[in-house]
């Protein structure tokens, strides 16, 4: 399948971009966040407190978040880790080291539709991604997003966050709440699927993607409707709004999400942005070693915190 | 990290139980006893124009009943070779529609608590680690390693699939996944490729890395620490090192030598324990993390099995 299967209307912001955006920051704005937070005492270490956190989001819809809290006097810089697309939501991130929680607060959240945040509405994958999708105004990931957004704003509320030490990491999502908040310092984002989505799933059969090649071929006359929806996702609208400190991590050279790729959206982020370019071997021990150092680098911590078959 | 050497001669601390396969006998005799009760409805959402994929149900352990997507190359009938495909810890099991085109009859397995399989049993991420962890008759993975077995059952009653040639593959959980069907179904399964294989030397894992999901075990003890020794009795019952030495068919594994979720040193430990079959063959790669060079080794997963089970290519 080359790129030419569709022809793409992805290419151009949306005239009422900033409308759409306003309009569910209002609404978020208009819904107190309510925070409930807990206790978890089975994640405690010696250095760190572990809770978990319930906030309102718009709808209202209930959603959930942990929280892990280093021992001693803050404020602590922190570790927003923004949901993406997959089911479950992990206390800490799979295969980062559990050390992080000893200097960092680290903030997980879990959008509707994710493990813990999945009542009443449980999302399926695949199948979220297209979820309807034929409306910008009823798109699933317009409550996602504002869920994210939710989760900035309480975390930048807590008195023990060092506000000029906020990094929000994950795939395309750090992007998009950097472009609708100023809360966060710092963004790592690893672009996924918000980034020419509907050109670029022509050239794949890869899921997620595929789900929107799935639907168009179910529905063939819906087409501009999908790409009319997520443009108002594509992470390039939102990427010149970005006051954060920026890393970006792209794919191997020549694969769609490399640095030559992404260049639309590094010159939409401007000055902020730096690169990690993958090797042809995608080598996560090379970028996780490169994020964290960089991540230690910037909040001044010194040496970063690497698991142990990292060091 | 530890060197290649350091790594590769790591002595495990895990005991196999001395009633290891009487208690698997008794899980496989559990399984007999309840009938598959298949059911197969196509997907016009997911299927394409060279596949045909299907939502699949079926009744495992304790009756539960579990998910799967089941993948066929269109418009071909009969003697397919079948492919298992066994899920990681986090992530949904994959749609089958590669391997479909590969030429297999592939089926995806959703064991419990996986989300289109926990209607009857859901611990949660974190959670199924330690769900019931003290009593091997209850903990979580008794129930997930059947389901995952019974899959191939599953493969094993569909006319279109040559049961002489049925293999399976998977990453992390998968690999560990695809050590204990292959042990557990020796007689069945012909070839089989385990990536990064999770679940193998527990005792050892918790001490050697502190990165999660293996964390929620010490977060279990730390937590509970009068049940550590019931714990670790539990654990060698579903330790993939323990159903190495069972495994006869030819296997191919592959590891990342900077894995910073599973310990190198149990993938060479479990590596090095599958004393049954002499067709065996690791791949190390350097400075590779959990993904154990999967970008360049999936190719060499699609030739081993095409080598093993001849799929026919359109």
């Amino acid at each position: 399948m080359g790129e030419g299967r569709y022809k793409s209307v992805t290419d151009t912001r949306p005239t009422d971009f900033d409308q759409y955006w306003t309009a569910v920051l209002d609404e978020l704005a208009n819904t107190p966040s309510a925070p409930e937070v807990e206790r978890v005492p089975i994640r405690d270490t010696d250095y760190a407190t572990q809770y978990s956190v319930r906030l309102t989001s718009i709808g209202p819809y209930r959603i959930f978040a942990y929280v892990s809290v280093p021992k001693g006097d803050g404020p602590f810089p922190a570790l927003y880790f923004a949901p993406g697309y997959g089911s479950v939501v992990a206390n800490t991130q799979q295969g980062m080291p559990n050390g992080l929680r000893r200097d960092h607060i680290v903030f997980v959240l879990a959008a509707r539709g994710q493990r813990n945040s999945d009542k009443p509405y449980a999302a399926s994958f695949p199948g979220l991604l297209t979820d309807g999708i034929d409306d910008p105004s009823a798109y699933r990931y317009r409550g996602i997003v504002a869920d994210a957004v939710r989760g900035l704003g309480y975390l930048a509320s807590r008195s023990d966050v060092d506000a000029n030490r906020v990094a929000v990491l994950g795939s395309d999502m750090p992007l998009v709440i950097a472009g609708l908040s100023t809360a966060a310092s710092h963004v790592v984002d690893s672009p996924a699927i918000f980034y020419k989505a509907v050109k670029r799933a022509a050239g794949t059969q890869a899921y997620p993607l595929e789900e929107l090649n799935d639907y168009i071929r179910l529905f063939p006359e819906r087409r501009d409707a999908v790409e009319r929806t997520m443009s108002y996702f594509d992470t390039r609208w939102f990427a010149s709004s970005v006051k954060a400190k920026t890393l970006v991590l792209a794919g191997a050279k020549g694969e769609p999400l490399s640095r030559d790729g992404l260049q639309p959206l590094l010159d939409n982020i401007g000055d902020n942005a730096s690169v990690y370019e993958a090797g042809e071997d995608h080598s996560t021990y090379k970028e996780g070693v490169y994020k964290l150092s960089w991540l230690a680098k910037e909040f001044r911590l010194g040496a970063p915190v690497l698991p142990e078959h990292w060091q | 990290m530890p060197t290649y050497q350091a790594a590769e001669t790591y002595r495990s601390k895990v005991v196999k139980p001395l009633d290891f396969d009487e208690f698997w006998r008794g899980v496989d005799d559990q399984l007999d006893s309840i009938p598959l009760n298949a059911e197969v409805i196509r997907d016009p959402m997911r299927s394409t124009d060279d596949v045909d994929v299907y939502d699949v149900r079926y009744d495992s352990l304790d009756s539960v009943r579990i998910a799967g997507w089941y993948g066929v190359p269109k418009g071909v009938s009969g003697d397919l070779p079948g492919m298992l495909l066994v899920p990681g810890y986090q992530g949904e099991p994959p749609l089958p529609k590669d391997w479909a085109r590969f030429g297999y009859a592939a089926l995806s397995v959703a064991p419990r608590g996986k989300l289109r399989s926990n209607s009857q049993y859901n611990p949660g991420y974190p959670g199924l680690l330690t769900h019931n962890l003290t009593d091997r008759n209850t903990y979580g993975y008794k129930g997930f390693y059947a389901d995952a077995v019974r899959g191939l059952d599953f493969l094993l009653s569909r006319d279109e699939v040559d049961s002489e040639r049925v293999g399976v593959t998977g990453s992390s959980q998968g690999g560990a996944l695809t050590i204990v069907a292959a042990a557990l179904r020796s007689e069945h399964i012909k070839a089989a490729a385990a990536g990064a294989p999770y679940l193998c030397g527990f005792v050892d894992s918790i001490e050697l890395t502190s990165t999660y999901p293996y964390q929620e075990i010490n977060d279990y003890i730390r937590h509970h620490p009068e049940s550590r020794d019931d714990v670790i009795d539990t654990l060698a019952y579903f330790d993939g090192v323990c159903f190495a030495d069972k495994i006869t068919c030819p296997i191919i594994v592959n590891i990342g030598l900077q894995d910073n979720i599973v310990p190198t040193e149990t993938g060479f430990m479990v590596y090095n324990a599958m004393t049954g079959t002499d067709n065996k063959r690791l791949y190390t790669y350097d400075d590779q993390g959990h993904e154990a060079g999967r970008y360049l080794h999936a190719k060499i997963v699609q030739d081993f099995f095409a080598e093993q089970l001849s799929p026919r290519t359109s």
